[in-house]
């Protein structure tokens, strides 16, 4: 629900704002928070969560997150309980991207160690336009959900 | 858990805004599907849903994590029984539905413990090997009982209790995309029927209130 729903707000937003997304100029103006990893099983993969808010007036695209914990982090949607493989992941102006439990999230894969709740992960966000940012990522209890 | 249901609100708003102003707007994420089961009416989430009609213990013949053949019938006859359909290789539900029931289970006496079976069966069986199973499973609770087997026999057993899963394949990025199921059914030592189903939802704290009840044959 929540997967589909930001894309359809995020687009709402964005007309509201000025057109439908497709705008010439501005600029994005992104900010990341709400981030985590629950702890995961074992050190084949972990989940990792986190919202991206655009209050720019311009679109912009995660392209890649790299972290300290692993050379591969993939951007994930779960559609009808099975997961798909994405490139990017649009943020558009005025709206925003979030990646949540049960919805879009990132796979981290073939961890160098396997992180434990208390710790944190470094993951740095690539976007199209915007320049990186860098999260400190609290690794949380394997049932957090960030609700 | 309000917050999700006033943005399915927003998001039907948001959506009807969208399509009337930029009609040739493509929403690529909504293909129009609604899960196929939605089994919770006014329930809250995070609350178990007690079925109207009970589902049968289905017929399960599969092997455990040391290789042995596994009859979920005999096995779990007369024990309150938790029973999850998902695969190791998934990295939000599945370990969080686990999870949940993990910390629920360590809150438990021995004897609540013992009366109690918590079941995965792998909706992957290519990948989940027994001893990765074992292994995955043995990291949340090694009381946990992994099951695999032939895909087809798994798939009937998760139908018959209103659980859709599709087989394994290779998609376009030579991924391995698996399904899991989005509920875990609580089949009651009484009667050895599924009564309760808990939805993706629900937290540790619904199985931590739930279990020692549904241990002594009560409904929540």
């Amino acid at each position: 629900m929540i997967r589909r729903g930001i894309p359809a707000v995020a687009a709402a937003l964005a007309l509201a704002l000025g057109g439908c997304g497709d705008d010439g100029g501005g600029e994005p103006e992104l900010e990341a928070g709400g981030a985590f990893i629950p702890e995961p099983v074992t050190a084949d993969m972990a989940g990792g969560f986190l919202t991206v808010t655009n209050t720019g007036d311009a679109d912009d695209t995660l392209v890649s997150v790299t972290s300290d914990l692993t050379g591969t982090v993939e951007f994930h949607e779960t559609v009808d309980n099975a997961m798909h493989q994405v490139e990017s992941l649009p943020i558009p102006a005025g709206g925003e991207l979030s990646l949540g439990r049960g919805g879009t999230h990132l796979m981290l894969i073939d961890l160098s160690r396997k992180p434990t709740e208390g710790e944190t992960v470094s993951l740095q966000l690539h976007f199209e336009t915007s320049d990186p940012i860098t999260l400190d990522v609290p690794v949380e209890a394997a049932t957090h959900t960030g609700e | 858990m309000h917050l999700r249901k006033i943005s399915t609100a927003a998001v039907a708003a948001a959506t009807a805004l969208t399509l009337a102003a930029c009609g040739s707007e493509n929403d690529s994420g909504d293909t129009g599907d609604d899960p196929v089961a939605e089994v919770s009416g006014a329930q809250a989430e995070d609350e178990g849903t007690v079925l109207d009609q009970p589902f049968d213990k289905p017929e399960l013949l599969l092997t455990d994590t040391n290789g042995e053949p596994y009859d979920f019938v005999e096995e779990t006859a007369r024990r309150a029984t938790l029973l999850y359909f998902g695969y190791t290789h998934c990295p939000d539900i599945c370990p969080l539905t686990m999870s949940n029931i993990a910390v629920a289970t360590a809150g438990l006496t021995e004897e609540q413990r013992a009366d109690l079976r918590v079941v995965f069966v792998t909706t992957d069986p290519e990948r989940d090997t027994p001893e990765e199973l074992g292994s995955w499973l043995a990291n949340h609770d090694p009381e946990f009982t992994g099951l695999t087997g032939d895909f087809e026999t798994i798939q009937e057993a998760a139908l018959a209790l209103g659980v859709a899963i599709e087989p394994s394949y290779e998609d376009d990025n030579g991924d391995i995309v698996s399904t899991h199921g989005t509920q875990v059914l609580a089949f009651l030592p009484t009667d050895d029927k599924a009564h309760v189903v808990y939805t993706e939802g629900v937290t540790a704290q619904t199985f931590e209130r739930d279990l020692p009840g549904l241990i002594a044959g009560e409904l929540p």
